[in-house]
Formats: structure tokens, C-alpha cells, sequence
């Protein structure tokens, strides 16, 4: 697999991280979870090619525990605010001295700097504050939040794998590890550049909802059926709208999609 | 940079595509963009930091230029429906014979088999297929795509960048290139896998739209401002709520249970009436700094002067003075350096690149002369 033989510390967390870290496992990596002891299970339930270590990491001694790990693995991976990991005596120049080829992967949703960078939060309040929640939402409702998979799956955990890649192929030729700045604020709005980038196009031109990628076209959006099921419509282009058109109502004449 | 020497070929598309070359442009990779000649722009806007290559694929003088240019790439970066490359003669047995070091990704909606992968079709279809669009949406109302970020963007452009980088680390050992099938239904369900794994768990017991996490709960949705702006509320954790209660001037004893699902629809209007009295401004002042899991919901221009950003350096501008978000993760020895440059015309780089690729003054005239190619070399102003 692509990374037999690379080894994970991954220290438990809610949701990116797990995810995260389950799919390097699942591309083959050794990942070894540390969990609080006396955790009754592990909600986040991503824990798919995973071994469980019950480790005190708030006594020193455990910290020690850690530190040893560390110093022969290739990935560490921790969730806490910025600050934590270096009061645990356990942040990145100690365990970089004792093993300078150590990824080192800070996956957090705020950041290791800046002025809410010790606050708590959640997806929903990660994905607001990169901009990209103002825009998703129905005509004349408030934004609304796709369950947790913006911040915390795509723009967190998803995200983070692609600096653990990035870090773990520029270590082939450099022979160092990295600290990664992975979070969420700066993930997802870096995921939806396409919405900086479009911003003054037409794309974008009517208010919350009333455009053509945010429910205002008939012609993307879902429709319930008879047995209170839905379909989901995408036709853009002209030539597959002409297809939905005859698939709706045969061959009858119908209204230009752009009155529609 | 991370992907420095890395030679990328992107045949145009939409979004997707586009968006994964430019992460791997942004991460240093040199990307060569693939557009048909006669195309007016690129439409994805998602050209940061590439060349652009305008080249005729129908045609096999125009295929046999691609093949040339795969021989000496590292990876490429194609967004057809299946069987396409191969009418062309440019599948991945073709390509990787004479290049077996050579990536070959394939990125498109459906994948390359199945019932379904010869069929068109967007964003919205491939979150429908992948089973995650009917877990989204607000109670009572239909299932609702959040813009074409799942499937576009995150299951489809960023997940084959995974697949582009696990492949790159793999031929540090092997030496040998592989096929990727990145395909966007998967994709995002992949993404997803949380909900499968919680499927049974409480988290998900109501109807769509009244659960924690999907616009059920007070304490995890929006709220309207006394300005018509909105905040956004995730204060799952009983400590969190308290705080969040606290800053609303609530008194908790005089509330249902936080996780009392049935009066979850009478906290919504008793929270929202809080919010709708203070502009967003004065709810900043009280939550900011606080762990009540309550931050403004910043519109795309607002981000961009918010304390948080500015003190990061979230945004870049570009030589255009157009702001986007800087490339994530942070990367502490090889950070990404996007492009200063506005996007390249399509074709303005077309001479320059075949002849890097060793094609002679000659075989590039005749090309152009046949318009198998096309260049729209910017003239040097004066």
C-alpha cells in the first residue's frame, strides 16, 4: 500500500483528526491511537485500522511515554488549541530535537495563532468565520450549515492528509520533517477559493439563494416525488436542460431556461 | 516548495480539475494547462500560477503533441467521462508505456465504470448518488446542496490531490507511475464516512433537519441580527452552552434541558428573538474571546479585514488586487507560494512550452499553420 511501513501517533480528538488519521491507515499506514484513560469509546467511530493506547499524557511520566513514541515514528498528529501540546512539554521543538524527521501535524479548527486561536468551537463556527457559510443557504432563510462535512471533514481532517502528503514526499528528498498548521478556518475557505474567484462574475450576482449554485435555478436544485422521495436536478448546459425539459413533459413546448 | 521539479499536465474542465492543478501549482508544482483552441476564458477562474497550452485534441497530430508532452511529465490530469482518452489513443496503457513513471488521475463524476459513468452530469448529482445530499437540509424542507463545495471541490478536486500525492510518495519506492480513479460520488461519500459510521448513533434518530448537527438543535444553527446580519451558534458541550446562555442573558433554570429534542423548536424562537435585538457588532463584543462557541458569520469580503485573518495572513492579493484565501495547510519548511500573476490567457504560453518539450521553431509553425495549436502570446507593451 502507498504507506506501508509509515507510522502514526495520532492523538484522539472529536472528528477531523480521526478522520484523518483513519485515512492514512487506510492507505496503509501503522496508526497508533492515544486515548485519555477511563474514554469510554471513541465517539468519533473512525477508529477503521486503528491500535488503542490508554495513555495519562497530563503526567509527566506519560509525556515521557509519548516522547519516546515519537521519537520513532513518522506522523504525530494532535488536536488541541495552540499552547497545550507545549505546556505537556511535548511541542514540536522538543519532539523535532529528539527526531528531526517527525511530522509533526497540528490539526485545530482556529489556528496556532491569531486572536481566537484559544477559543473553543465547532465546524459550524469554523466554517462562519472563513466567509463560506454566508453563502450557502435558501432564498429569504438564514445560512445554513451542511452537517459537519465543510470544516470538520473537508477542510480539517481531508486537508490535513494533504500536508501530511505533501510534508511525507518533500521528506523523500529533504530528510526533515515539518510542523503543519492545519485548521479549519483557513481549510475550507482555501477549499472554496473558487467562490473569491468568482465573486464579481454573474455566478453570484443575486442575493443568498437565487442564484444558479445555491437553489435559485430550477434547474439545480431537488424536487420531492409522489412517494415523498426526491431527484436531484443538475442540468446547466443547454443540451442537457433540453434533455430534462423532454424528460418532464415529452416534447411540449416549455418556457426558455433562463425565464424558467 | 513541496512539489518543486514536478511537471503537471491538466487537460481543461470545469472545477474540479481545475481546482486540484491549481493546489499542486500552489505547492510548487509547474502546470501546464490543456485548453481547447478557441476557448475565450477559463471559465473555473482557477488558473493561479499555471501556463496555458491551447491545443487541438480531436485531432491525432494535436493527441500525438499531448503524448510527447506526458512522456516527460510527472502526472496527468484528465476530467473526461470514461472511454474518451481512449478514443483519442491517449489511455493510460498508451501513455504509461512510453512514460511508466507517469501519474495518470482521472477525475470525474461518475468514475470509470458503473452503470452510470458514461452519463453527464454536476455536482448535484454525484452528492444525490453518493447518499449524503438527503442528510442535508432544514427540517420540512427539501434535501439541499451546499453550492458545489461537497462534491466539486472536496470529494472530487481535493480528494484526487490526495491520490496525486499518495501516488508521488508511492514512486519514491517503486519508481512507477499509477492510475488514479478519482471520481466525485465516492469520493464524497469517502468524506462522509462519519455518517455511515454513525448511522445508528443517536446523532442522527430525528428526521432530517432535526437533529444536532442539521439544524435542529438552538444551540448549532445561525441567527438573525438586529442588522440582518447573522452569528453562528455551536455550543454543543454543556460548558459551552452555559457560556452561550450566559452571554444571551438567559438564566439556564428557567430553560428546558439543552438536550430536550422536543423543546428544541420553542428554544429556536426564544434564542432567535435574543439575537434579533443586538447588531452583530455588539454580539462580537460579548462572545468574542469567550468559548460559547459563538463567532460572526463573516461574509467573503468581511473575512478579509476580520482581526483573526488579517493577524494570519489568511488572504493573498494578487497583482490584480483581487484577494483569495492563502493556500492551506500551513507548511513550516516548504510552504505553498502561490502565484503573484493573474490567471495566463488560454494559449498564451503555447510556443514556450512546446519548445521546452523539444518541439523545433519548425514543427511548432507547421502546428500553428494547421491550428492544432494556437498561440496568443501577450505582446510585451511598449
Amino acid at each position: 500500500m502507498a504507506l506501508q511501513g509509515i507510522l502514526v501517533v495520532e492523538l484522539a480528538g472529536l472528528a477531523p483528526g480521526p478522520f484523518c488519521a483513519m485515512v492514512l491507515a487506510d492507505f496503509g499506514a501503522r496508526v497508533v491511537r492515544v486515548e485519555r484513560p477511563g474514554s469510554h469509546y471513541d465517539v468519533s467511530r473512525l477508529g477503521r485500522g486503528k491500535r488503542s493506547l490508554a495513555l495519562d499524557l497530563k503526567q509527566p511520566r506519560g509525556a515521557a511515554v509519548l516522547r519516546r513514541l515519537c521519537a520513532r515514528s513518522d506522523v504525530l498528529l494532535e488536536p488541541f488549541r495552540s499552547g497545550v501540546m507545549e505546556k505537556l512539554q511535548l511541542g514540536p521543538e522538543i519532539l523535532q530535537r529528539d527526531n528531526p524527521r517527525l511530522i509533526y501535524a497540528r490539526l485545530t479548527g482556529f489556528g496556532q495563532s491569531g486572536s481566537f486561536s484559544r477559543l473553543a468551537g465547532h465546524d459550524i463556527n469554523y466554517l462562519a468565520l472563513s466567509g463560506v457559510l454566508s453563502k450557502i443557504g435558501r432564498n429569504g432563510e438564514n445560512p445554513y450549515a451542511p452537517l459537519n462535512l465543510l470544516a470538520d471533514f473537508a477542510g480539517g481532517g481531508l486537508m490535513c492528509v494533504l500536508g501530511i502528503m505533501m510534508a511525507l514526499f518533500e521528506r523523500t528528498r529533504s530528510g526533515k520533517g515539518q510542523v503543519i498548521d492545519a485548521n479549519m478556518v483557513e481549510g475550507t475557505a482555501y477549499l472554496s477559493s473558487f467562490l473569491w474567484k468568482t465573486q464579481k462574475s454573474s455566478l453570484w450576482e443575486a442575493p443568498r439563494g437565487q442564484n444558479i449554485l445555491d437553489g435559485g435555478a430550477p434547474f439545480y436544485t431537488t424536487y420531492r416525488t409522489a412517494d415523498g422521495e426526491f431527484m436531484a436536478v443538475g442540468a446547466i448546459e443547454p443540451q442537457f436542460y433540453e434533455l430534462l425539459i423532454k424528460g418532464c413533459w415529452g416534447m411540449l413546448q416549455f418556457p426558455s431556461q433562463k425565464t424558467a | 516548495m513541496a512539489l518543486q521539479g514536478i511537471l503537471v499536465v491538466e487537460l481543461a474542465g470545469l472545477a474540479p480539475g481545475p481546482f486540484c492543478a491549481m493546489v499542486l501549482a500552489d505547492f510548487g508544482a509547474r502546470v501546464v494547462r490543456v485548453e481547447r483552441p478557441g476557448s475565450h476564458y477559463d471559465v473555473s477562474r482557477l488558473g493561479r500560477g499555471k501556463r496555458s497550452l491551447a491545443l487541438d485534441l480531436k485531432q491525432p497530430r494535436g493527441a500525438a503533441v499531448l503524448r510527447r508532452l506526458c512522456a516527460r511529465s510527472d502526472v496527468l490530469l484528465e476530467p473526461f467521462r470514461s472511454g474518451v482518452m481512449e478514443k483519442l489513443q491517449l489511455g493510460p496503457e498508451i501513455l504509461q508505456r512510453d512514460n511508466p513513471r507517469l501519474i495518470y488521475a482521472r477525475l470525474t463524476g461518475f468514475g470509470q465504470s458503473g452503470s452510470f459513468s458514461r452519463l453527464a452530469g454536476h455536482d448535484i448529482n454525484y452528492l444525490a448518488l453518493s447518499g449524503v445530499l438527503p442528510k442535508i437540509g432544514r427540517n420540512g424542507e427539501n434535501p439541499y446542496a451546499p453550492l458545489n463545495l461537497l462534491a466539486d471541490f472536496a470529494g472530487g478536486g481535493l480528494m484526487c490531490v490526495l491520490g496525486i500525492m499518495m501516488a508521488l510518495f508511492e514512486r519514491t519506492r517503486s519508481g512507477k507511475g499509477q492510475v488514479i480513479d478519482a471520481n466525485m460520488v465516492e469520493g464524497t461519500a469517502y468524506l462522509s464516512s462519519f455518517l455511515w459510521k454513525t448511522q445508528k448513533s443517536s446523532l442522527w434518530e430525528a428526521p432530517r433537519g432535526q437533529n444536532i448537527l442539521d439544524g435542529g438543535a438552538p444551540f448549532y444553527t445561525t441567527y438573525r441580527t438586529a442588522d440582518g446580519e447573522f452569528m453562528a451558534v455551536g455550543a454543543i458541550e454543556p460548558q459551552f452552552y452555559e457560556l452561550l446562555i450566559k452571554g444571551l442573558g438567559l438564566k439556564s433554570d428557567e430553560l428546558p434541558n439543552q438536550m430536550s429534542m422536543d423543546d428544541w423548536p420553542e428554544m429556536k424562537k426564544k434564542f432567535a428573538a435574543v439575537f434579533a435585538k443586538k447588531t452583530k457588532a455588539e454580539w462580537c463584543q460579548i462572545f468574542d474571546g469567550t468559548d460559547a462557541c459563538v463567532t460572526p458569520v463573516l461574509t467573503l469580503e468581511e473575512v478579509v479585514h476580520h482581526d483573526h485573518s488579517k493577524e494570519r495572513g489568511s488572504f493573498i492579493t494578487n497583482e490584480e488586487q483581487s484577494m483569495s484565501p492563502r493556500p492551506a495547510p500551513l507548511l513550516s519548511n516548504t510552504p505553498a507560494i502561490p502565484s503573484f500573476k493573474r490567471d495566463p490567457f488560454v494559449g498564451e504560453h503555447t510556443e514556450e512550452i512546446l519548445d521546452e518539450f523539444g518541439f523545433s521553431r519548425e514543427e511548432i509553425d507547421q502546428l500553428k499553420s494547421d491550428k492544432i495549436i494556437e498561440s496568443n502570446k501577450v505582446k510585451a507593451s511598449l
